[in-house]
């Protein structure tokens, strides 16, 4: 640091000799002139001394008898002029300087953090509504404004900060870690939970609702398992009235249920000829300067790697360059053989059974084979199942018994 | 100076450290003591000097307030000397108070 602003405000190396150079030295510091790597060599002292000092020498030389010489010339003051007489070079510097100073007025990148449930296409939805954008005005954003726009939005935000590094916005909010209270109507339609499949009831445990089947019972798909409509008896065991609440209960239904899975015999696959043509583009913001490529190959596939300059990074301006690799490819026909075959319907199988395993089915029985027949491969499964019930529907309101009642 | 002359001043000069002694005020500031720190035989720097008496490759004389000082070695140089302090590198083999 101490050297930069030497450079910037200039030095020189002199040599001193004469009379009295050690006066000289004195009478150097005591004008506050800072001189340094001070060396002695036969009669002459050499040494450094600030532009400023130098100015200052004449009348301390004069009085201590001593003569000074000029050797070598460091800093700006004395390089400036020659870098002057370059123009492009100025124009150029200032250019730089102009739109480093210019772009620092804009908003360059937004940086969200801290958001789970809510997702980046959401946010930036909603700061689009808000006339947040890429490209705005620092002096444009209302930050509280917009702190107090995100708490209000999404209530489960619970804390929201943004704050400006440089040219980018970033924003950082919490979430609410604990599921979000739903205010139920105190008053309900009602509904009861109905049967998806025909199959057997293998345990219930109801919670709320009416009980219509019991466990060991064969229902049909349809049917109503638990009731939401609870009728309140008169003391002569006359339905008095139907309170009605949502049917609640844990019900295992067991069930049949089928998988069937096809795998052509024939299939295409991409085959690279080894052949590559590469192009170069450069993008700002949305726009894209190409190299003129005509169409490299009859059939090919392409690989863009899109990168951006580091210091571009820094700054948050949306410029990139890309490389983009033409690879040509043929497409050869291909049989499946058997083994193939099986790997490719199991895995299907098992995405198919971590399908019903996240629905909380249990897998009673399973009976899987692998057939041919005239096109392709066939995966047919049988499975015997117990699954939650989860469907329900409202309630059928019977409302003549309830007008016998008030007549 | 009589020696009755010389006796009072030394006693005053006591005076004066014991009262700066007692206050625990620095005493190269009070006494305007020349300060001296060196890093092995390498480096010295100084503060509180007048100016530089003497100036050669194997020897320094610096005069302080009240006395001076005498660097002596091989291949001395200042390496920056401003009002307040200065630095001498080189190979120092012994410093001398006159």
């Amino acid at each position: 640091m101490v050297k930069f602003l030497k450079y910037i405000r200039g030095y020189l190396r002199i040599r001193v000799w004469g009379f009295s150079p050690e006066r000289f030295m004195n009478l150097c510091s005591n004008k506050g002139i800072l001189l340094w790597d001070i060396v002695r060599e036969g009669e002459s002292y050499y040494m450094y001394i600030s532009l400023k000092g130098f100015w200052e020498l004449r009348p301390i030389a004069k009085k201590t008898g001593t003569r000074v010489a000029v050797l070598n010339r460091y800093g700006l003051p004395f390089s400036l002029p020659g870098l002057m007489k370059r123009k492009v070079f100025v124009l150029g510097l200032f250019l730089a300087v102009a739109f480093w100073i210019l772009s620092s007025f804009y908003i360059w990148d937004i940086e969200i953090t801290g958001n789970y449930q809510i997702t980046e296409d959401v946010f930036q939805d909603f700061l689009e509504q808000n006339q947040v954008s890429i490209g705005m005005k620092r002096q444009d954003l209302d930050i509280e404004e917009l702190e107090k726009q995100i708490r209000r939005s999404f209530p489960q935000v619970t804390w929201a900060s943004a704050r400006l590094d440089g040219t980018k916005l970033l924003i950082d909010i919490k979430e609410n870690d604990a599921p979000i209270i739903i205010q139920e109507p105190d008053t309900t339609p009602g509904s009861d939970l109905v049967a998806e499949y025909d199959g057997v009831i293998v345990a219930m445990i109801v919670r709320s609702g009416v009980p219509k089947v019991a466990i060991g019972d064969s229902v049909e798909q349809g049917a109503v398992l638990v009731e939401g409509r609870i009728p309140v008896y008169n003391e002569d065991t006359t339905v008095r009235e139907y309170q009605y609440v949502d049917a609640d209960a844990d019900i295992l239904l067991e069930h049949s249920a089928e998988f069937t899975a096809r795998l052509p015999f024939d299939h295409i696959e991409k085959e690279y000829v080894g052949r590559e043509k590469k192009s170069w583009y450069l993008k700002v913001g949305d726009q894209i300067w190409k190299l003129p490529q005509e169409s490299p190959f009859l059939v090919y596939d392409s690989v863009i790697r899109e990168s951006r300059p580091q210091v571009l990074d820094k700054l948050s301006i949306p410029v990139f360059w890309g490389e983009v690799t033409y690879r040509e490819y043929q497409n050869v026909e291909y049989l499946y053989t058997l083994e193939e075959a099986k790997n490719l319907l199991n895995q299907k199988l098992m995405v198919f059974l971590a399908d019903l395993e996240e629905k909380g089915v249990q897998i009673i029985e399973k009976n899987v084979k692998i057939e041919k027949d005239d096109t392709s491969w066939v995966l047919k499964g049988e499975f015997l199942v117990r699954e939650p019930v989860r469907m329900s529907s409202e309630t059928v309101r019977d409302d003549t018994e309830e007008t016998d009642e008030n007549e | 100076m009589s020696k009755k002359e010389l006796n009072k001043e030394s006693r005053k000069e006591l005076t004066k450290e014991a009262l700066i002694e007692s206050l625990k005020f620095p005493k190269d500031v009070c006494m305007g003591a020349l300060k001296v720190s060196m890093t092995g035989n390498r480096e010295a720097w100084i503060e509180n000097y007048r100016g530089i008496l003497e100036y050669t490759d194997s020897l320094i004389l610096l005069q302080g307030k009240t006395c001076q000082v005498c660097f002596e070695g091989t291949g001395l140089s200042v390496d920056y000397y401003t009002n307040e302090d200065m630095k001498i590198s080189g190979c120092i083999c012994a410093v001398r108070y006159l």
